[in-house]
């Protein structure tokens, strides 16, 4: 009976967790939704600000799409062309066993726990120092700054969940660390490795602190990579921020914008991920 | 008569092996046959995959674990530290107990060698898979597929792969650790049965726990126990006549049979010269001839007991891993 009780007691827990998970994304979700899609029109996501836009007049986002997305999807690339080598270096093949390894998980661990106004301001001071002013450029950097952690540890991760059996195959074929690593691990941890890259990439389009300073914020459309960028998340942050409604709602709008880019990503790996899935061994 | 004609392929010299400190072979010096199929047989934990990853320095990739001694292949001394070790390794298949495909096509599993080494042109691919499923006896089962992932297959159709994948680099010596236990009855005779037409062509070194197998298979026999050679020479001479009593035991199966034993220790828990103490506590309390059971999991514990029971002139009939843990070692005062 009292083993009965136990089960039941553990189950009710496990229920309300799960609720709370699901209600509170439920409960985020439809806040977004309820404010932001009256608002949410055509021109919102094909139109720069004209003039009086924060006032509640004619125009749209596109600025702060068009930037989060060059923001995004620059500082993700660039992070993966640095993370994916640090990652595969950390196999125990290479210098995972070493004291620099070591040293290098702890650094990125106390990297990852820093929070993203630090590296903004960071940011913000070398630029100062270097003479250059906020741009896409140096939105870019700061925001791979802050993916590599994630990026790298999740990546080394799944990186060792590769067997070695997988590995003995191919080094008894001949194949030096090198083809191994690029011909086998990097093939059999693929979709980890695309998780880990989304994972990076949505702590990337959803921060604010750190592009404040390091990217600026405009009301035009970047046309190089010197010029400043307007972003998603600061274009929620100004417009909540005025005392007119209309733009309040619009900040609502911003955010749902947000929201189904991150989303839409989501899916769109989740798809390459099983194609990627097909040849895994399990 | 006509061995007199066999020129040795592989030439081991005071071969020693050591993990972190566990003496896993112990001045081994044996000669394998070229083209002959040579069975290492042996109990459980006596060191047969060791020595086999010595061949093509695996062992390498285990941490705290080294290899001295010479093993001598075409004249290279494999363990030398300075020689092109994936050169030697491409002339060495290896077929490991668990079939390991690689994470990609079944036409890519076979090509992945030949492509490493410099082969690119589509056609001459295509021969060479073609050609090694042949062999492999693979082909006529997945001529229709061989872009699907390598492990769609069944585990027997996988090995035949690992097989044909070997073979596609064109290695001189097929190494096989335990190929077929973890195939079914029919797959394992698949693999026998191509293993025995490949030593026209090939040096075969087959480690098996199966004395059946090796007694099908082999035509020389090396019996390792505890790390040291015990034994070695043409398969028909060791299985009818073979000079040392442990190899008879363990080929008339008294090593691995349920022995009754008189008494039993259970010594679980104990480092080395506790485990000596009471072991010998307990034989000296036992007349002559009786048996007792050790029971140890201290890794070093189940070589160095029965060594040192042996050195005072008692009889280790068996020692046999029980569980993950834990092994059992039979001494007859
Ligand atoms: N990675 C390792 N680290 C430490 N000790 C090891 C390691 N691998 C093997 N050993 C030890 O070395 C000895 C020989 O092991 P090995 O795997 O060569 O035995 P085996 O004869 O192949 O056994 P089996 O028939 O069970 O496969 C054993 O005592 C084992 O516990
Ligand atoms: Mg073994």
């Amino acid at each position: 009976m009292d083993k009965l009780r136990e089960e039941k007691l553990f189950k009710s827990l496990m229920l309300a967790s799960l609720a709370i998970v699901v209600g509170s994304l439920f409960l985020v979700i439809a806040v977004v939704v309820w404010n932001g899609a009256p608002s949410l029109s055509l021109s919102m996501i094909t139109q720069t600000p004209k003039g009086g836009y924060y006032l509640g007049k004619e125009g749209g986002i596109l600025n702060a799409i068009v930037g989060s997305l060059y923001l995004a999807f620059g500082s993700m690339l660039l992070a993966i062309m640095i993370s994916l080598p640090v990652a595969l270096s950390l196999q125990k093949d290479y210098i995972g066993k070493t004291k620099a390894a070591y040293y290098i998980r702890l650094s990125l661990d106390v990297l990852w726990g820093t929070p993203s106004i630090v590296y903004g301001a960071f940011g913000f001071i070398v630029m100062l120092y270097l003479g250059m002013r906020a741009s896409l450029l140096g939105g870019i950097i700061v925001l791979t700054l802050l993916q590599l952690p994630i990026m790298i540890r999740a990546m080394e991760e799944v990186v060792k969940l590769v067997p070695e059996e997988l590995k003995e195959a191919s080094y008894t074929l001949g194949a030096t660390k090198l083809e191994t690593t690029l011909g086998v691990v990097v093939k059999q941890a693929l979709p980890g490795i695309v998780t880990a890259a989304l994972l990076a990439f949505g702590r990337g389009i959803g921060d604010a602190a750190s592009i404040l300073f390091t990217a600026g914020y405009t009301d035009s459309l970047p046309r190089s990579l010197f010029d400043p960028v307007a972003s998603l998340p600061l274009a929620v942050f100004f417009q909540l921020g005025t005392p007119f409604p209309e733009v309040q709602q619009r900040a609502y709008a911003s955010a749902l914008i947000l929201l189904i880019i991150v989303l839409a990503l989501s899916i769109t790996s989740r798809y390459l991920s099983k194609r990627f899935m097909k040849n895994i061994i399990r | 008569m006509e061995n007199l004609s066999l020129k040795n392929h592989i030439s081991i010299q005071d071969l020693n092996a050591f993990y972190s400190g566990h003496h896993a072979l112990r001045d081994i010096t044996v000669e394998i046959p070229q083209k002959q199929i040579t069975a290492i047989i042996g109990p459980s934990g006596c060191g047969k995959s060791t020595f086999l990853k010595c061949f093509n320095r695996l062992i390498d990739l285990t941490d705290g674990a080294r290899a001295s001694g010479k093993i001598i292949v075409g004249g290279i001394d494999v363990l030398d530290g300075s020689i092109d070790i994936t050169d030697v390794r491409r002339r060495m298949g290896l077929l490991p107990q668990k079939p390991n495909p690689l994470p990609m096509s079944i036409y890519d599993n076979v090509t992945y060698g030949p492509r490493i080494h410099g082969i690119k042109d589509k056609k001459r691919l295509d021969g060479i898979v073609e050609k090694y499923l042949k062999i492999a006896g693979l082909w006529d089962e997945v001529k229709d597929r061989l872009k699907s992932p390598a492990s769609k297959l069944s585990i027997g159709q996988q090995q035949r792969l690992c097989l044909a994948r070997g073979l596609a680099v064109e290695p001189e010596i097929i190494l096989c650790d335990e190929p077929t236990s973890a195939l079914d009855p029919l797959s394992a005779q698949h693999i026998e049965q191509q293993l025995l037409k490949l030593k026209n062509d090939y040096t075969i070194v087959i480690v098996t726990h199966n004395i059946h197998q090796a007694m099908r298979l082999a035509d020389y026999v090396v019996h390792l126990y505890l790390g040291e050679l015990v034994e070695y020479g043409p398969a028909s001479e060791v299985f009818k006549n073979p000079k040392e009593e442990r190899t008879r035991a363990y080929i008339n199966g008294t090593f691995l049979a349920d022995l009754k034993t008189d008494a039993e220790i259970n010594l679980k828990g104990n480092v080395c010269p506790y485990n000596f103490m009471y072991a010998k506590q307990a034989l000296h309390d036992l007349s002559n001839g009786k048996l007792l059971k050790v029971v140890v999991d201290y890794p070093t514990a189940v070589t160095e007991v029965p060594r040192g029971m042996e050195a005072d002139g008692h009889k280790v009939l068996s020692v046999k891993q029980i569980n993950k843990t834990d092994w059992e070692i039979v001494i007859q005062k």
